[in-house]
């Protein structure tokens, strides 16, 4: 269970770090939060396959291509995406909160949906979206 | 001398003492901090995103509130104590910071010792706190 729910995680961990790759080229003004976002989704990355191999499972590899919600095909439509897919990581992470009791990997599972809520949120912020804040980060309604 | 003896295991009866009552829910003190929040907020109306703060943290009031009670009905309908409106502070973005930031502390703390179910909870209002102190950055 614990496991399936990290999976996920991962598979998200992923579909960010395609996402970053893939809009980068539209948000040359923003080079420098993108790159962070990328380093801190890579870590992630890391940490989960790490965590997925000590517990003896393989962790699952990333996918050619990831399917945006919308194109993407200009600045606004980069950081949509972007929002979306930290919305997407909220969600996972939240996920395993929900399905842990192990303290080391729900303090990780914490520190990922709040990072990526406050990445979520500056995209938002440079997007001119209103309001910027995300009430309850990981909920679809949220 | 019978009497005695039937009457022991009385005495020892009526002097136990009454089961303690049950701690209060973690879930309390965050939905408290919510409330106080969202009153803090309102009064700030110089700041740009002091009504946003206060609707976020209304919701995160009403959400805690809401699994508080669910878990342990309250035995009337008393609703919580609004809290009374604070003193306007000198500096407001600071002090709805320090808020936020201490909303974000308590929330992420309460998160390691709660039970799975209200873990992904408490663990969305952390994440929702410091998605609105990242508002105020």
């Amino acid at each position: 269970m614990n496991v399936d729910a990290v999976q996920t995680a991962l598979g998200t961990e992923h579909a960010a770090l395609w996402t970053y790759g893939m809009v980068s080229a539209f948000l040359g003004n923003q080079a420098a939060a993108v790159a962070e976002g990328v380093t801190a989704h890579r870590a992630r990355r890391d940490t989960t396959e790490r965590w997925l191999r000590d517990q003896g499972a393989t962790p699952a590899p990333p996918a050619a291509a990831y399917l945006p919600p919308s194109p993407v095909s200009d600045g606004p439509s980069a950081l949509a995406a972007l929002v979306a897919v930290e919305q997407d990581t909220c969600a996972a992470w939240r996920g395993v909160l929900e399905r842990t009791d192990d303290p080391a990997l729900r303090t990780s599972a914490l520190e990922s949906l709040t990072a990526a809520a406050v990445r979520a949120t500056r995209w938002r912020k440079v997007a001119g979206a209103t309001p910027a804040s995300i009430t309850m980060p990981g909920v679809a309604s949220g | 001398m019978l009497l005695a003896v039937a009457a022991a295991p009385l005495a020892v009866a009526c002097t136990t003492e009454p089961p303690a009552p049950p701690p209060p829910d973690p879930l309390s003190a965050l939905a408290a901090q919510a409330r106080t929040d969202a009153a803090l907020a309102r009064t700030l109306t110089t700041v740009p995103a002091a009504s946003e703060i206060a609707k976020a943290r209304e919701t995160h009031a009403a959400l805690l509130q809401a699994e508080v009670d669910r878990e342990r009905p309250p035995l009337s309908s008393t609703a919580p104590p609004v809290p009374t409106t604070p003193p306007t502070p000198p500096d407001p973005v600071a002090a709805l910071r320090t808020a936020l930031d201490g909303a974000v502390r308590e929330a992420s703390a309460a998160v390691a010792s709660l039970p799975s179910h209200r873990a992904g909870l408490v663990g969305s209002v952390a994440a929702g706190c410091a998605s609105l102190r990242e508002v105020l950055a």
